[in-house]
């Protein structure tokens, strides 16, 4: 059976789960557009992702585009399969209700 | 770790929220840039072409697609970076595969169909472009499907019942309407 899964219940790493798992496997968004999407602020955000980056996951890619440093993120395929768990697990408590 | 019926759907609330939110975003992500600039393109250019005559008109268009395009395909770029994907390349050359096809087609079907006045191939190469804009958005999920309807029946609206006043007609209905939808993808989606 599907378990619930404590780093990824926290609201806003369910959000941020969310939005990295509804790309499509292998695309990484940028750390700016990240946080525009979710509303939060640049510390917030980063505190949240290291979290996530030392569960494994997402992934976290530093680069540097036009000269000018980028953060990306994505999520890993253990991310994406705990998250899908995770959800299996809320769906099947609220099917119980 | 064990949770209420009511927080699991809270929680499935804001992951399906996200979800669709964050699909939009990636989805409209280059639309509204384009809407705009093409808006405002037509708005100067199709208000001149009502006012104005001989090849001033063309000059203005020339210089203004110029300008548009440029500005178009810088925004885009650097909004392109937001997303980054594997595919991407691949993807591109096939977008700018179906558009030369289009492109070339549209020539074809002007050929055939010359002599055409202004306002029959203002039309013609409207419902192309739209035509090709629409496929993008139902193939890659590219840009939304409903602003390219809305101009082709506005353009169709314009070219039967309002002929004197086509190119008025599609330079604020037309154009004011792809920056007023252009604004509203931005803001309010």
């Amino acid at each position: 059976m599907a378990e619930l899964n404590e780093t990824i219940h926290q609201p806003v790493r369910l959000r941020i789960m969310a939005a990295l798992v509804a790309l499509e496997a292998g695309n990484e968004v940028d750390f700016s557009y990240l946080r525009d999407l979710l509303k939060v602020t640049d510390g917030n955000l980063g505190a949240h992702l290291r979290k996530l980056e030392e569960a494994g996951f997402i992934a976290v890619n530093k680069t540097f585009v036009d000269r000018k440093p980028r953060t990306y993120v994505a999520a890993t395929p253990e991310g994406r399969q705990v998250f899908q768990e995770h959800v299996e697990a809320l769906e099947s408590i609220l099917k119980s209700k | 770790m064990n949770i209420s019926p009511n927080e699991a759907e809270e929680a499935l609330d804001a992951i399906q929220k996200m979800t669709q939110k964050t699909r939009r975003s990636i989805a409209s992500s280059g639309a509204h840039v384009s809407l705009i600039v093409t808006g405002v393109v037509w708005l100067i250019g199709f208000t001149c072409t009502q006012f104005l005559s001989g090849p001033i008109v063309a000059y203005i268009w020339i210089g203004i697609s110029i300008l548009g395009s440029a500005l178009a395909g810088i925004l885009n770029m650097r909004m392109s970076t937001r997303v980054r994907s594997p595919s991407a390349g691949a993807t591109a050359k096939r977008i700018g595969l179906v558009w030369l096809l289009l492109a070339v087609y549209c020539l074809a079907a002007i050929a055939v169909a010359w002599p055409l006045d202004g306002k029959q191939l203002t039309t013609f190469i409207i419902l192309f472009v739209m035509i090709g804009w629409m496929a993008m958005g139902l193939l890659l999920d590219f840009t939304p499907v409903w602003p390219g309807l809305i101009i082709i029946a506005l353009v169709l609206v314009g070219y039967f019942l309002f002929p004197d006043y086509f190119y008025l007609w599609m330079g604020i209905l037309g154009g004011g309407g792809m920056i007023a939808l252009g604004l509203y993808i931005r803001y309010r989606w």
